[in-house]
């Protein structure tokens, strides 16, 4: 299995992302983590990355509902991104909104990323199973 | 064979004379048909007459019997000429025979008997009168009166007549049965009129009576009249004086039972007039059109719609004087298509618009005329009113649309509740997994401080919630009229300190005497919140202005608050700028609440809200405050 080097979080809640961290620290991935509060950080990030030939993460775990970009907004801008690489998405969210759920159908649909969709909470077990590479 | 002394009837003087061979010819030259027969029945002398009527020219008759001439000489005449030998004469029969050109003609025959000077029979003479013209003439006149009475009986004319001198009523079989009076019934001036109606009809045929016999003047009159049986029976009676040599004899006229026309005009009437009641007084406008669409018939309601109070108004006139020239082309197109077509279109949804331009939605149906010819005549039309209907529908509908509305809110914000509870009790839980399993006490610490947070903010959270919930919920909070003017210096006042710290400026143009109808509470709210809203995402390169208006729009009070802040992309966020916890700005005293409040508390108050925003100029939101409801 290939390994994990560098993982996103991207979610405005810091408890969220505390327990995300934990949960892949318990896991032992050992891989690099970087949090963003909101999807235009993240984006940002990316950006740089892409300009200065860095490496690119291997899983990213997106929440929805964000202050100034939302996660669907990240989403629209993520899939216009010149990438080769294929990166999991993992949107992890507590909203079961249909609304939400067609927008996955609808994003999974127009890139080669993966795109997976979970409701919190989230376990141990789930998150070793959707932290590995697409 | 002859016997010249033998003399007869009213020829005996001349056939007495002297000259002996004057009877032989005399007989020959009478003007009549005449034969004189022996006891033989054998011809002795004979008329030229009857040998010209008889059609035996050429023949000599002397010596031939009787039976010879005449092969069909009946019983009856052989009994007579028989009796007439044994002295007994004078009888007379008809015969009737057929000419050489086949037409039959009729003889009355007289026989007597020849006696000679001693009174003794030597024969029998006969005279034969041509009454084939009688006879015709009798028949015609009998077929003219059969005639006359069968057309008296099928046209119920009776006829009558007045003899001045003698004061004498004469009717006929038909007039006396019009009056249903018996046959032994004597009528009189006076006795006639009495079968006449009291009233009007006495009245009119006494006058015409009396004008008749005092100026000779006739008359036509329809009256009534009550039969000797107690009948109502309606007539014509029609009269003329009659003159012999100049002189005034009386009158006569006839009289025709016109009862059953009278009755069938009268049921054809009431017909006319129930149909007409009927397309008077249904609540369907209802028109007849000729082949040109020109109107020929109308209802009272297709008048009452059109402003004209009488029908004649209308007649004659086709849609393109009544109506919108574009709205009369589509209803001529309509009626040729049913006219052309003979095609009923029935039930259409049509607006016909007036010259004044006022709209009307019609529920029309145009059905096409046809003639007993089979050829189309025009067209009916019947139009319902359904711009009540109309209108109730589009209610109807802005209802729903208000109630789908609400209905998506309600949803929206079952999963705003679900998300948001959901997020809670997902941390704890797997916060608490964490505390269960940790050993480190620090980190211990760590978890439960946060555990802390995650309550507060739930806590928080079911605030934000109960709050929207209120504002959702007490709809009947009553609406009152507010000095907005005022409210917005409270406001500011209330905010003073804020605003002193951000050298923010509030410029108040709203009208002072203006009132508006709104929640009090909620307006304070509204106000507040624009007002922090414009201050808190002030452009940093200059301090904030807010500027205050309103405007009357229809049944709305616009109130339009405008900062010269840093702007909102509405194109990125339109959408999302009034949903719960959405904020847009990098600010951290974001909480993406306030907006979402105001907004229910606007459409609470059956208000709208309308935003526009420059990116780095300013944004303005026009609150839609509802004046009416």
């Amino acid at each position: 299995m290939k390994k994990i080097e560098t993982i996103f979080i991207i979610d405005d809640d810091p408890i969220t992302v505390f327990g995300i961290k934990k949960l892949l620290g318990v896991c032992n991935i050992g891989a690099e983590v970087h949090s963003f509060g909101n999807g235009k950080e993240a984006l940002e990030c990316l950006n740089n990355k892409l300009a200065r030939n860095e490496s690119l993460p291997d899983v990213v775990f997106l929440d929805i509902n964000m202050p100034i970009m939302d996660g669907w907004q990240f989403l629209e801008e993520f899939v216009t991104l010149p990438l080769i690489k294929r990166i999991r998405i993992n949107i992890i969210t507590s909203s079961i909104d249909p609304y939400d759920l067609e927008n996955w159908e609808y994003y999974k649909a127009r890139t080669h990323h993966l795109i997976d969709y979970r409701n919190k909470p989230i376990d141990k077990i789930e998150i070793e199973a959707i932290t590995k590479a697409a | 064979m002859y016997n010249h002394y033998t003399l007869v009837g009213n020829f005996i003087i001349v056939l007495t004379g002297y000259k002996l061979h004057t009877p032989k010819y005399l007989i020959k030259q009478l003007p009549t048909a005449i034969v004189f027969l022996n006891t033989e029945f054998e011809v002795v002398h004979i008329s030229d007459k009857w040998i010209t009527d008889f059609n035996f020219a050429g023949n000599n008759l002397i010596g031939k019997s009787i039976h010879e001439l005449f092969e069909s000489v009946n019983e009856e005449w052989q009994a007579v000429m028989e009796a007439c030998l044994l002295g007994k004469g004078g009888d007379t029969g008809l015969q009737s025979f057929r000419n050489k050109e086949g037409l039959q003609r009729w003889f009355e025959w007289t026989n007597i008997p020849w006696f000679d000077p001693n009174e003794n029979i030597i024969g029998i003479i006969i005279q034969a009168a041509d009454i084939t013209e009688r006879i015709n003439n009798e028949m015609q006149q009998e077929k003219l009166k059969l005639l006359l009475n069968e057309k008296s009986e099928i046209a119920q004319i009776g006829s009558w007549e007045y003899d001045a001198a003698t004061d004498e009523l004469q009717w006929c079989q038909m007039t006396r049965k019009i009056h249903e009076v018996p046959d032994y019934f004597k009528p009189a001036i006076n006795t006639g009129l009495e079968f006449y109606k009291e009233g009007y009809s006495r009245n009119t045929i006494s006058l015409a009576l009396y004008k008749a016999i005092e100026t000779q003047s006739s008359w036509c009159e329809k009256v009534e009249l009550i039969t000797a049986e107690g009948n109502e029976k309606w007539v014509i009676v029609v009269g003329k004086p009659l003159y012999k040599d100049g002189e005034y004899k009386g009158l006569i006229g006839t009289l025709q039972d016109i009862t059953h026309m009278v009755q069938s005009e009268i049921k054809t009437r009431e017909s006319e007039d129930l149909l007409r009641t009927v397309i008077d007084n249904i609540p369907l406008n209802v028109y007849i059109k000729d082949l040109e669409s020109r109107k020929i018939l109308v209802n009272k309601s297709e008048c009452k719609y059109l402003g004209v109070t009488d029908p004649s108004e209308l007649l004659g006139k086709s849609d393109f004087d009544l109506y919108d020239k574009e709205i009369a082309q589509i209803s001529r197109d309509e009626d040729l298509m049913v006219m052309n077509t003979q095609t009923p279109s029935i039930g259409m949804e049509t607006v016909n618009v007036t010259k004044d331009g006022v709209a009307t939605s019609f529920l029309t149906s145009k059905i096409p005329l046809i003639g007993a010819d089979g050829e189309c005549k025009g067209l009916i039309g019947i139009s319902l009113d359904i711009n009540n209907l109309k209108k109730q529908e589009a209610e109807l509908r802005d209802l729903i649309n208000v109630i789908s509305l609400q209905n998506k809110k309600l949803v929206n914000f079952a999963h705003i509740v679900s998300h948001n509870l959901r997020s809670h009790t997902a941390n704890f839980s797997m916060l608490l997994d964490f505390l269960v399993k940790e050993k480190d006490e620090q980190e211990k610490q760590h978890i439960i401080g946060m555990l802390t947070t995650a309550s507060d903010s739930l806590l928080e959270t079911l605030e934000n919630l109960n709050e929207v919930v209120a504002v959702n919920s007490n709809t009947n909070l009553a609406k009152t009229q507010v000095v907005l003017y005022d409210k917005v210096g409270i406001v500011t006042k209330n905010l003073a300190e804020f605003l002193k710290e951000n050298k923010a400026t509030i410029i108040n143009r709203i009208p002072k005497e203006l009132k508006v109808n709104v929640i009090p509470a909620y307006i304070e709210n509204i106000l507040m919140n624009f007002i922090t809203n414009s201050v808190r995402y002030k452009n940093p390169d200059r301090d904030p202005i807010i500027q205050l208006s309103a405007t009357r729009k229809g049944q709305y009070d616009v109130l339009s608050i405008a900062d010269n802040g840093m702007g909102i992309d509405l194109q990125k966020h339109r959408d999302k700028l009034f949903g719960m916890y959405k904020t847009f700005h990098g600010n951290s005293d974001a909480k993406g609440i306030g907006l979402y409040i105001t907004k229910n508390q606007i459409e609470a108050m059956r208000g709208k809200i309308e935003v526009t925003s420059e990116v780095g100029n300013g944004t303005t939101f026009k609150v839609f405050l509802n004046e009416k409801d």
